[in-house]
């Protein structure tokens, strides 16, 4: 894999306005359609008019990966991000208590863990970001 | 006795056992297998050890409490050796009287030899007893004669020359020897013995294990018990020779929780064998090693099947795993493993010592050697048979069996148990091998044979071998736990009269998806009593279904007890005896059974002199 | 090691001794089931995921499952017999489970619409079809605090001694991998109530909210070695506390 091919999710706070464009982008790329509590990345106001993006860190020593007793969880090599599996998913909720970001969010109406995967290398959020406050580079 | 380290040595030891032996000249043969020991004959044996010593005749006589005779029916049975008188039936109160007029006197007890019921003809000789004379006693040669709890009687007897041999020939020379022999599993799927040895052996391995499968589910299941009751040494010999070709320096042999004796008798077999070096290290001086180890059984039918025996070993539940992998391959701890019946193993000796072309020249084409067979039900001479593979049914049901008792009809004989099927009387001529009886819609199973007669109604038999199996499933896979419930079900509608035009064509329906979707052999071979019984007795399925009757008089909800106008004397005696006062009558007038009260327990037909009382 | 095999006359590749039903679906056939779960021994109890397979010249209807892939194997996903006998265990599934309506729809779809039994329901799980998945997940997670009991007709899945377990930690997994939900869980702001035992919840130490049992709290802290404080925030408190942090740098 060579290194132009890497990419990242490159995320700006300070250019952040709150839109959530992002959020509704990310919801309709999982066809969780506009069910923006199940969007994997959330603008949180940290103060007025400032606002911090929160997803996921794809962690090089990802806490969920070391706590998943089934192997669930694994590096896509391609994108670097965390994926699911979930065909290997059994359910258990750890992942989600572990993440010491709190992005892992368990649905009780699933049961199971919804979590960013940079939709496998086209990050929904970075395309329809309208001010540059998440770029894909 | 110290340990024989070579072939020479145990061949002397043989010779000092036989030169000890021929002070005695005559043994008293008491049967003490389970069968006799329910009949009494351990305290039987106990006043003869008493009413010898009494006549000071103890040196002189070998008393032996043997393994099972066979002749279960006329038990506790004693034989006299070496004229080959048999006494049957005989009481405790017997043996003064028989201890001086047999034993000192020489002189012949009529009452207690066997008569004939057909013929009326008395015999004084086993082997002319036609049960016995039909019969090729093989493995259970030495039931009647050898002492099961003493290793020197069974090497006396030859015992444990096989060993010797098998050790000079060698691993390769000995399995094939055993493929040479056509034996065939007697466990009941048959599978050509001497394959599954050279398969185990060709497995690339560092360990191997040996099992014996005494498990014995079937109902009417005892030959496997008998076995090694009587004679545990055949058993340990073939395991032995086994294992020294295989590769196999440890076995098990798993026996059903129900069969404390064979146990007992196993294990003062297994630490003989030990203590004169034919098990543990350096057999014989083969620098081999091999030991055994008894695992008991938790009460399971389906611990019988391979891979669950196999799981049970291991302290888990006794669920079958999906094969291949075969046992063969990869068996008990991951291990290629040889499990074989214990009348497979027993064998193995026999052909060894007497040599595969001997060995093959008895039986049919596809199936040699002989088989033993547990004879019960409907028939004069229940018990322990063992006949030539290819003898007929009807060789067995009546030359051997005797027939049919109290005068009544043949009508089906059921084989394989619970795994098998019932073949009519027009199907009497099959003979008894592996393949034929598969084709007829049957199996060879491990040996059980009922015998039923017109008071047996097929549909209920069927019915009895599901609610039999629908407890004894694993429960694992949706087809046989739910199938075979579900079948159940279908044969009680039957059996009660709530069936119609749908049940038969849905049993095959159901019948066909156990068969073909479950895991194991249990769920595989569950439906074919019932298909058996609808191949060969459709015509009382549809007297049951469209005529909502039992023409064996069996189903309760179909029959109905009516006292016969014309045969009734008055006498109130069923009436008297009748638990819930369903009959009412004036003395010496016609009685009537009020149908609403009956529970059809037949005590008033029990009770009536007069046969009045008929089930329709 | 790679080996080849045919299913449905197309060349596929798999690993020799996998699951034949997940190598066919990582093809992208399609096989229904109901008791199989990538990560848990398949133990072949739906009977659903049949298959035609000819192996060493032997032909076999058998359940992928459990059928070890190995070299050559020609593999029929599809066939008027499959159907037929996946209909049949349907339809003996659904008189189990009747209130299910995942199993409704399967067996819709194999043309059973009502069984021609009666109902067969377990008293205390209705629904279950014993497919073992709460079993085997609560096993490779360590509990071990379900198992089957008895066997044959009346086996049944329930705690040991039908006694409220001292190894179940309520993490609910059993929940989750049920196809047919019908173990009953209950979630309160403070307890979750599962299996006949009441399970008090960790609070978030800053909005209150349940996090975690205790008892499975515990046993992660242990097994899993991840620190203490991990635990004891809900995630969205988690994610508040994070935008903050990161605030405090990029302004």
């Amino acid at each position: 894999m060579l290194a132009e091919t890497v990419k990242t999710l490159v995320v700006k706070p300070t250019k952040c306005v709150g839109c959530r464009t992002c959020e509704v982008a990310c919801t309709f790329a999982h066809s969780s359609a506009g069910w923006l509590g199940h969007s994997r990345i959330k603008v949180h106001a940290v103060a007025p008019e400032r606002f911090v993006q929160i997803t996921c860190m794809q962690c090089i020593k990802a806490a969920c990966i070391k706590v998943c007793p089934t192997e669930a969880l694994v590096r896509n090599p391609g994108t670097r991000a965390v994926e699911l599996i979930e065909e290997r998913c059994i359910g258990c909720g750890l992942c989600e208590v572990a993440c010491p970001f709190g992005h892992m969010f368990f649905s009780a109406e699933t049961r199971r863990p919804i979590k960013c995967d940079l939709c496998g290398g086209q990050p929904a959020c970075a395309m329809f970001c309208p001010h540059g406050a998440l770029e894909w580079r | 006795m110290a340990a024989l380290k070579s072939a020479k040595q145990l061949s002397d030891y043989r010779k000092k056992l036989k030169s000890t032996a021929s002070s005695r000249r005559r043994t008293i043969a008491v049967c003490a297998g389970t069968g006799c020991k329910a009949l009494g004959s351990f305290p039987l044996f106990d006043a003869f050890t008493a009413e010898l010593k009494k006549n000071k005749l103890a040196s002189r006589i070998d008393l032996v409490a043997t393994g099972c005779h066979g002749f279960c029916e006329r038990g506790p049975l004693v034989l006299f050796h070496p004229e080959g008188l048999l006494y049957q039936r005989v009481k405790q109160s017997d043996v003064a009287e028989i201890v001086v007029k047999t034993v000192k006197q020489k002189k012949v007890i009529g009452r207690l030899l066997y008569t004939d019921p057909n013929s009326g003809k008395q015999y004084r000789k086993e082997q002319e007893i036609p049960f016995y004379k039909h019969q090729k006693r093989l493995v259970l040669a030495s039931n009647g004669q050898l002492d099961p709890t003493s290793i020197d009687d069974y090497i006396r007897g030859g015992g444990y020359s096989a060993l010797a041999k098998a050790i000079e020939m060698g691993p390769e020379e000995t399995i094939a020897e055993i493929k040479r022999s056509g034996l065939r599993g007697r466990g009941g799927a048959g599978f050509p013995t001497g394959n599954k040895w050279e398969i185990c052996s060709r497995t690339e391995s560092d360990k191997r294990y040996l099992v014996c499968n005494a498990d014995e589910g079937d109902p009417g299941a005892f030959m496997d018990r008998s076995v090694i009751e009587g004679n545990p040494h055949s058993v340990i010999e073939g395991m032995i020779i086994g294992a020294l070709a295989i590769g196999a320096d440890e076995g098990y042999v798993y026996v059903r929780q129900e069969y404390p004796l064979a146990v007992e008798r196993l294990e003062i077999a297994l630490g003989q064998a030990r203590r004169l070096g034919l098990l543990g290290k350096n057999i014989l001086g083969s620098k081999k090693r091999f030991d055994v180890k008894i695992n008991r059984g938790g009460g399971a039918f389906v611990c019988g099947e391979e891979s669950a025996l196999i799981a049970s070993i291991h302290g888990e539940r006794g669920v079958p795993r999906r094969r291949p992998p075969y046992p063969a391959v990869e068996g008990l701890f991951g291990k290629p493993t040889n499990i074989n019946n214990v009348e497979t193993w027993a064998n193995i000796p026999i052909i060894i010592g007497k040599g595969s072309e001997w060995y093959s020249s008895i039986g049919t084409a596809g199936s040699k050697g002989t088989k033993i067979f547990s004879l019960v039900g409907k028939v004069n001479n229940t018990g322990l048979v063992e006949v030539p593979m290819g003898m007929t049914l009807g060789k067995i049901v009546f030359d051997i069996g005797g027939g049919i008792p109290r005068g009544k009809k043949f009508k089906a004989v059921q084989t394989g148990g619970p795994s098998g099927g019932c073949l009519p009387e027009s199907k009497l001529d099959t003979p008894v091998d592996f393949d034929t009886l598969l084709e007829q819609g049957a199996m060879m199973g491990s040996g059980g044979m009922i015998v039923m007669d017109e008071s047996t109604c097929m549909v209920d038999v069927a019915r009895y071998f599901l609610r039999f199996l629908k407890s004894e499933s694993c429960g694992n896979c949706t087809s046989c736990r739910e199938g075979l419930v579900r079948l159940h079900e279908l044969l009680s509608d039957i059996c009660e009269g709530r069936a119609n035009a749908d049940s038969i064509p849905m049993i095959q329906e159901l019948a066909e998806t156990v068969k073909t979707t479950s895991l194991c052999a249990l769920g595989k071979t569950a439906v074919n009593p019932v298909l058996s019984t609808l191949r060969y007795f459709r015509e009382e399925y549809r007297a049951h279904i469209e005529e909502q009757r039992c023409p064996a008089g069996v189903c309760k909800a179909l029959i109905t007890y009516r006292i016969d106008a014309k045969l009734c004397n008055g006498c109130t005696l069923c009436a008297k005896n009748c638990p819930q006062d369903a009959i009412s009558g004036q003395k010496k007038k016609l009685h009537v059974i009020d149908q609403d009260l009956c529970i059809k327990c037949g005590i008033c037909k029990d009770v009536c002199n007069q046969d009045a009382v008929l089930v329709e | 090691m790679e080996v080849t095999i045919r299913i449905n006359d197309a060349e596929v590749k798999a690993q020799e001794g996998e699951s034949l039903l997940d190598a066919a679906r990582r093809a992208g056939f399609s096989i229904p089931s109901l008791c199989h779960h990538q990560a848990l021994e398949p133990i072949g109890a739906c009977r659903l995921c049949l298959v035609e397979v000819k192996a060493s010249g032997k032909e076999e209807l058998t359940t992928s499952c459990n059928f070890r892939v190995t070299a050559g194997i020609e593999v029929v996903t599809d066939s008027a017999q499959i159907r037929k006998q996946r209909a049949a265990n349907l339809e003996l599934l659904l008189a189990r489970a009747p209130g299910s309506t995942r199993l409704r729809q399967l067996a819709a779809e194999y043309g059973v619409a009502a069984p021609r039994f009666q109902p067969r329901v377990d008293s205390q799980l209705p629904n279950c079809i014993l497919c073992e998945l709460c079993v085997r997940v609560c096993a490779e997670l360590g509990h071990n605090a379900l198992n089957t009991i008895g066997r044959g007709e009346h086996k049944r899945i329930g705690l040991p001694f039908n006694q409220p377990s001292d190894s179940c930690v309520g993490c609910g997994s059993c929940v989750s991998v049920c196809p047919t939900d019908c173990i009953f869980i209950k979630d309160t702001p403070t307890t979750r109530s599962i299996w006949g035992q009441s399970f008090p919840f960790v609070l978030c130490k800053n909005c209150g909210a349940p996090v975690i049992t205790g008892v499975h709290r515990d046993f992660a802290i242990k097994e899993k070695g991840l620190p203490e404080d991990y635990y004891d925030t809900c995630e969205s408190c988690k994610q508040a506390a994070t935008s903050k942090r990161f605030a405090a740098v990029a302004w």
